[in-house]
């Protein structure tokens, strides 16, 4: 079992912070010139998002399985909630097929330096959003069941 | 400090010999298929070199099954699918690769298709999306610079989108390496230096990297000491088999190294400044990494310092900072003595890049994959001054 007990919870926390990052021009407006659509393909629990940068304006889209996405990530919920402190070291998650990346790997690359503001932001919107229990730079204590 | 975590992988047989590349039947064997499809250009046929590797093939009991002579700079698309078609039709068993960067990039796309069939964009695309071992891909590099019949990585070019594809796999990773002096023999004293900088950028960052192990370093340190020692030689007396063969061997090296640890921001600098105004990559390479050293300087020079001996620096006595700075001035030492040799030029200015376009290229830069492997963070603003020194 994973950190995330449901993928309601899980889509509740990523979904909210995908949400919180489209409302960032620090992020979003870098994100948006790359005009990429990723498929984020969450496993344990299971959660498919969009996030589509194809428009004016990011758009966050859970369940969407019918747009046809320029790069596919795959992975474990547990690993993307790990990315989304910096703690994931992208080599070492390739490599071992902790993370699976079809489409453009370059393109993919290049924006990353554009969410590494992400990596501060992800626990303080944990803590302010009632999710302080899934804020692992804290000593953590699993949730309560 | 030891890293987090390294994964270090390289299965390619890598043999070295003066006219080895004519002579592979031991290798050949052990390989244990017969028919051969060769992959190279039309500049290397016309040197001969394919004439040479093939009757070789046939003295070791082996058959060429055809040819694609028409890789152009830049593999393409187009190119990929056309070999891998031929390669089929063909009847061939694996690749035999007779190139520079271009040709071998090819070579290994085109074994996807040959392999394992698809679309190489819409069913490959990605990082390590292969499942299985390909069929066998012998390389003999005619350039000592990209590495990459060592390196797990093709990239292609695709002419309708304008844009490079990177296919980053193990099982692009060649079977055999065939480092061979007479096959670089011929290459004129510009592609010597431009290459041989090519490689020297390849070792540096990938010591200095953030994703460096110590099986990494050992790699790149022999590839930078070979590199210091032999590619003045090499440029200036092409037909010095030494300096040929240490060039080979320390671009392989580099190869191993950076294919592991990657690349930072002089490659940023380098892949915007080529697609911005087609400087060759290797004169790109070879102008901007002293001044990528000074910038990634506070970062990286505790392993400058250790460079600097290396690099044929005496270092007794001094400070790191010092010793750090003797290593970006060994690599300004060998940029001036190939620029002596009117080899390879040493400002953007002197390339064709426009005043008002150094802006552009920081940004370019930034936006470039490689930036997340550069030891320091880059930003735009504080880039562009080190760029403009470039100019």
């Amino acid at each position: 079992m994973g950190m995330f007990k449901t993928a309601e919870k899980l889509e509740e926390v990523l979904v909210g912070f995908f949400k919180l990052m489209a409302d960032t021009p620090v992020i979003a407006d870098k994100l948006l010139k790359s005009n990429l659509i990723i498929r984020f393909n969450y496993a344990d629990p299971d959660l498919v998002v969009v996030v589509d940068a194809s428009g004016d304006k990011l758009d966050v889209r859970p369940h969407d399985t019918d747009t046809k996405a320029i790069v596919e990530m795959s992975m474990s919920a547990d690993i993307a909630h790990r990315f989304w402190f910096g703690m994931v070291n992208l080599t070492k998650a390739l490599t071992r097929k902790e993370m699976v990346a079809k489409g453009p790997i370059p393109k993919v690359l290049k924006l990353l330096p554009a969410i590494k503001p992400s990596y501060a932001m992800y626990p303080q919107y944990l803590e302010a959003n009632g999710f302080g229990e899934y804020n692992i730079t804290k000593a953590y204590t699993p949730p309560s069941a | 400090m030891l890293p987090e975590f390294f994964e270090f992988y390289n299965p390619t047989k890598v043999v070295y010999e003066d006219g080895v590349a004519t002579d592979l039947k031991p290798e050949l064997d052990i390989i244990g298929i017969k028919k051969y499809f060769i992959v190279s250009d039309q500049i290397i046929n016309d040197l001969g070199m394919i004439k040479k590797v093939a009757d070789g093939l046939v003295e070791a009991g082996c058959e060429v099954t055809g040819q694609y002579l028409d890789v152009k700079q830049d593999a393409r698309l187009n190119d990929v699918k056309t070999c891998a078609d031929l390669a089929k039709t063909s009847g061939a068993e694996g690749i035999l690769s007779i190139g520079g960067g271009s040709v071998i990039d090819t070579a290994k796309a085109a074994n996807i298709l040959f392999s394992e069939g698809g679309d190489l964009v819409d069913d490959y695309s990605g990082a390590h999306t292969l499942t299985r071992p390909l069929k066998p891909h012998v390389v003999i590099p005619t350039t000592a610079g990209t590495g990459s019949e060592v390196t797990m990585i093709a990239v292609i070019y695709d002419e309708e989108n304008k844009e490079k594809l990177a296919f980053p796999d193990k099982f692009l990773l060649p079977n055999l390496a065939v480092l061979d002096p007479q096959m670089t023999i011929s290459l004129p004293p510009k592609m010597t230096a431009a290459t041989g900088m090519d490689a020297l950028t390849h070792a540096v960052e990938a010591y200095v990297g953030p994703q460096a192990s110590p099986i990494s370093d050992a790699f790149a340190i022999g590839a930078i000491e070979l590199i210091m020692k032999n590619l003045v030689n090499a440029t200036r007396n092409g037909e010095d088999v030494n300096a040929r063969g240490a060039m080979l061997i320390a671009s392989s090296m580099a190869g191993i190294s950076f294919t592991h640890s990657m690349c930072g921001c002089v490659h940023g600098m380098a892949h915007a400044t080529g697609g911005l105004y087609r400087v060759p990559h290797g004169v790109a390479n070879g102008i901007f990494l002293p001044f990528g050293m000074e910038y990634n300087f506070e970062e990286i020079k505790e392993k400058l310092a250790r460079l600097a001996p290396v690099m044929g620096e005496d270092i007794s006595g001094l400070s790191e900072d010092e010793a750090a700075k003797l290593a970006i001035a060994a690599v300004r030492k060998l940029s001036k003595q190939l620029n002596e040799l009117d080899a390879l030029p040493l400002r953007l200015r002197d390339v064709g890049v426009p005043e008002d376009g150094l802006e552009a290229i920081a940004e370019g830069a930034i936006n470039d994959g490689t930036s997340f492997y550069n030891p320091r963070e880059m930003d735009e603003e504080e880039l562009l001054p080190y760029i403009q020194k470039a100019y």
